[in-house]
């Protein structure tokens, strides 16, 4: 094993969910375009940095989806594997995956000078926290190629979408609640959580003294590093804040060239809310309270 | 040089900037956000579209939403509900115009003087306030709410509560009434058609039960600007301001700027005293620097801005009060589930509430599905079933408090959003100096160091602790009396939307920003007038009304100090912002 990728390095790319996204079962990279080998011999196969930005982009989505049906859950697959589905649509059918990476990666005001060091962190920061990680046997070759692309990325002027540390955070989270889920269906850690589990999950986040609020401020100078801890108990109430307001807001059904709808929203159909569409004003005027219409002194 | 700058067009600028051009003042107003000329081709009733505070056309940002929203740090979970934009946060706002309690004005002798906010009282009487309350009374114009289903099941609980009904603008003492709202009663056929066809003015006049409080209000439908039913400033102070030579005698009409972010207050010496001189501001679009000097400059930013404006001015804080005392009211939500219809998200957000001083109060809130959902989650104490978050209070309400979201949120809200009355509990909360805003460390943006707004919701008073446990009860208690099946209280983490007394204006000089004029204690000819001036949170009730009285009287001092005039609002009878002049001239301005 290569001295350059020590074992709680390589177990912390495993928890976060990227080593299963890119490798694992299911995984969207084969071995054989990590093999430096194959890339010595074939100038026309992408740097691994290349590779690995649309792995990180798939991690993310997928991770988010086991957020969103979390926030609302539906008939669909993250639904039922976190063993809390339902008949009617849910935040799947309502694009609330689409509205949560459109507000991380074009819309939150977030400092690239913060999110930079956060993602750094969460791919190099943590010390080995003692949790085996069953079922990870990945070629040492394979991971130095996977983890030197990792520190390409962080360390080039590319802004990281930051839907990338927040996928980081929900997984690692994931692994601390459920070591198993470093493997099984869906991409990432998080998504194969049960409903119980994801709930675990917050709950560290939102612990105000969290280890992982202490590990992470270690890789901040002074003063960010305060800021980096009420961060992240800002995060935890805010990811689940702002799914459930996109799994019931219009966002995948609004036009905004025309503003109008081209649907009706999920959100609206579930909640029984105007069934006819926008209105101009409704007939819900009764009178005046004990028939008083002014009052004074 | 102009007479006088106002910095930021929201719920208090433009009224000194109003107030003063009507004496003929040569006034500019500054806005850092868009102004919304042409509601009814910017705005949607959407509420994604609307209200997402990262894309939104009401949020924090510049006119260019394709350009991220301005961030601020929050060390804490919290919501802190900024908007840019000339009307500021009344653009979004319900319109309530309650008037503060009596018991947080200096001199208050009622047999419950004690158990209010003591150390922090306004530096002049309740009975001084009252002609300014009475002249935005009569401005804006505020009426007493008319009733819809979700007010006829508030007040059916409220009756079970043994408390009288408030039939005066003043509160003397627990009690129930009709919001007073700065929103024109329904006239016509406003209220009582759900056709579009019959909803245009002058057809329908006033509110016409739209809900859509929160998204904007631009109705009834080719109404002049300022007849729209809700009275944001952006449709009341704001057209008066920049028509004032129709409707005063010798008003000049104010010189309005948006997309214009004020980076710094200038201040110098003038005979040893530090004394204002004028402003900096960046145009948003070019990225341009303007610089303009004033007699008299006004911070009118809001309770956050206000503060960092302050400090990178590198103006003096020489009792360390800049950006502190920040109030909020310390919100939380209660909701009922009921059988029968509630009318839950049709007409003005809210129109009934009940007040319980010295604790504070209660008022119906209607909300469209997302942003009920969003209220729904935002908590201290976890998810209901799952964790508690070291908190998670149980009491007359079903369960732990905490998130009501995921499976259980969706069964809820399969009976029908109409099915649910929800009850913001507000407390009066006390001014504390841990609650503040400070520069952050976090990078700058474009206008320089950032706000970070910290508040410590668990370490608060132990007063104002205690008042909001026994106002979350009388919520459940007049949920239950209303015939809620099951109540739920959410414990919401500090959503900050009420924002108060953070540049606070106080009688002594140890814990004030402000002297009892409205003039800052460090810079001369340099004042604050908007809700951070305020001297507390006003033992709850919403602050738009207070704030705009103290503003008046704090524009009466500015014309009395530095411009030899004399004071109107006791012997002038005040022009109501509907006028037709006004009208005409907006007409004429293609407004």
């Amino acid at each position: 094993m290569p001295a350059a990728v020590p074992l709680a390095r390589r177990a912390f790319l495993a928890r976060i969910g990227v080593l299963g996204a890119a490798l694992g079962g299911g995984g969207l990279l084969t071995r054989s375009l990590l093999n430096p080998a194959d890339a010595a011999t074939n100038p026309l196969l992408p740097p691994a940095v290349d590779l690995v930005r649309p792995v990180l982009a798939a991690l993310a989505r997928d991770t988010l989806n086991g957020l969103t049906a979390f926030a609302l859950p539906g008939p669909d697959q993250y639904s039922r594997t976190q063993r809390a589905s339902s008949r009617t649509p849910g935040a799947m059918e309502a694009g609330a995956t689409d509205f949560m990476i459109n507000a991380l990666e074009h819309f939150v005001p977030f400092p690239d000078a913060l999110a930079q060091p956060i993602s750094a962190a969460l791919v190099t920061g943590l010390a080995d926290t003692g949790i085996s990680l069953p079922g990870l046997e990945v070629l040492p070759a394979e991971l130095r190629t996977l983890d030197q692309a990792f520190a390409a990325l962080l360390q080039s002027d590319e802004t990281l979408p930051l839907s990338f540390p927040i996928a980081g955070l929900l997984n690692l989270m994931a692994t601390q609640v459920n070591p198993a889920a470093v493997n099984g269906p869906h991409l990432s850690p998080f998504a194969r959580l049960t409903y119980a589990e994801k709930a675990k999950a917050f709950e560290l986040i939102e612990k105000t003294d969290s280890d992982l609020v202490a590990l992470l401020d270690v890789q901040f100078p002074e003063p960010l590093k305060a800021s980096v801890s009420g961060l992240l108990k800002f995060v935890g109430g805010a990811l689940i804040e702002f799914a459930t307001f996109g799994a019931y807001g219009e966002f995948a059904v609004f036009d905004p060239k025309t503003k109008q709808l081209r649907k009706r929203p999920v959100g609206w159909t579930l909640t029984g809310y105007q069934p006819d569409g926008p209105v101009e004003g409704w007939d819900d005027f009764i009178g005046y309270y004990q028939g008083r219409t002014e009052v004074h002194d | 040089m102009r007479d006088v700058i106002v910095i930021g067009a929201g719920g208090g600028g433009p009224v000194v900037a109003k107030e003063l051009a009507a004496k003929g003042l040569d006034v500019l107003l500054l806005e850092a956000g868009p102004r919304h000329a042409k509601p009814r081709e910017e705005w949607t009733t959407f509420e994604d579209d609307a209200n997402n505070p990262l894309t939104g056309y009401f949020r924090l940002g510049p006119t260019d939403r394709s350009k991220p929203a301005w961030y601020r740090e929050w060390p804490q979970n919290s919501f802190v509900w900024q908007l840019s934009g000339v009307g500021g946060t009344t653009q979004h706002f319900y319109g309530n115009y309650p008037r503060a309690y009596p018991g947080v004005f200096k001199g208050y002798d009622g047999a419950d003087r004690n158990e209010y906010d003591v150390n922090h009282r306004f530096p002049f009487t309740y009975s001084e306030m009252v002609p300014y309350f009475e002249w935005v009374e009569a401005i804006m114009p505020v009426q007493t709410a008319a009733m819809g289903h979700k007010e006829q099941l508030f007040f059916r609980g409220a009756e079970t509560m043994n408390l009288p009904v408030q039939t005066t603008k003043t509160t003397r003492g627990p009690s129930y009434r009709p919001q007073e709202n700065a929103i024109l009663q329904p006239g016509g056929t406003a209220g009582k058609t759900s056709d579009k066809n019959l909803l245009n003015y002058p057809q329908a006049t006033g509110c016409t039960f739209c809900g859509y409080c929160f998204q904007g209000c631009m109705r009834p439908n080719g109404a002049p600007r300022n007849q729209f039913a809700k009275r944001s400033t952006d449709n009341s102070y704001v057209p008066m301001a920049v028509t004032a030579e129709v409707w005063a005698r010798g008003g000049k009409p104010v010189e309005l700027i948006a997309d214009a972010y004020v980076t710094r207050v200038h201040t110098e010496s003038r005979h040893g005293v530090l004394t204002a001189s004028g402003v900096t501001w960046r145009d948003n679009v070019s990225g341009d620097e303007h610089r303009e000097d004033a007699r008299v400059v006004v911070m009118s930013g809001g309770c956050t801005e206000n503060p960092r404006l302050w400090f990178n001015s590198g103006l003096p804080n020489p009792n360390g009060w800049v950006g502190r005392g920040y109030t909020d009211h310390f919100f939380d939500w209660m909701i009922g589930s009921f059988d029968d219809y509630t009318g839950n998200p049709k007409g003005v957000g809210s129109s009934a509430r009940l007040d319980y001083p010295p604790y504070g109060g209660l008022e119906n809130v209607g909300l469209p599905p997302a942003l009920n959902a969003f209220a729904g989650t935002l908590s201290d104490s976890g998810i209901r079933g799952q964790y508690r978050n070291g908190r998670g209070q149980t009491g007359p309400w079903d369960g732990p408090a905490g998130r009501l979201m995921g499976p259980e949120l969706k069964e809820l809200l399969a009976g029908g959003i109409d099915k649910l009355l929800t009850v913001l509990v507000i407390t009066d909360d006390d001014v504390e100096a841990q609650n503040r805003v400070t520069t952050s460390a976090l990078p700058a943006d474009e206008n320089g160091p950032i706000p970070k707004v910290t508040f410590q919701q668990r370490k608060r008073t132990k007063r104002t602790l205690n008042n909001r446990e026994f106002m979350a009860r009388k919520a459940a208690e007049l949920l239950r009396g209303a015939g809620a099946k099951k109540v739920y209280r959410i414990d919401w983490a500090p959503l900050i939307l009420h924002v108060q007394s953070s540049m606070r204006m106080g009688e002594s000089e140890h814990n004030s920003v402000l002297d009892p004029r409205g003039e800052t204690r460090a810079v001369k000819r340099l004042f604050i007038a908007d809700n951070s001036a305020l001297s507390n949170g006003l033992g709850g009730p919403n602050p738009t009304l207070t704030s705009q009285a103290l503003a008046t009287r704090t524009a009466e001092k500015i014309f009395q100090t530095y411009f030899d005039g004399d004071p109107w609002v006791r012997k002038e009878t005040p022009v109501v912002s509907t006028d037709p002049r006004i009208s005409v001239r907006l007409g004429q301005l293609g407004l």
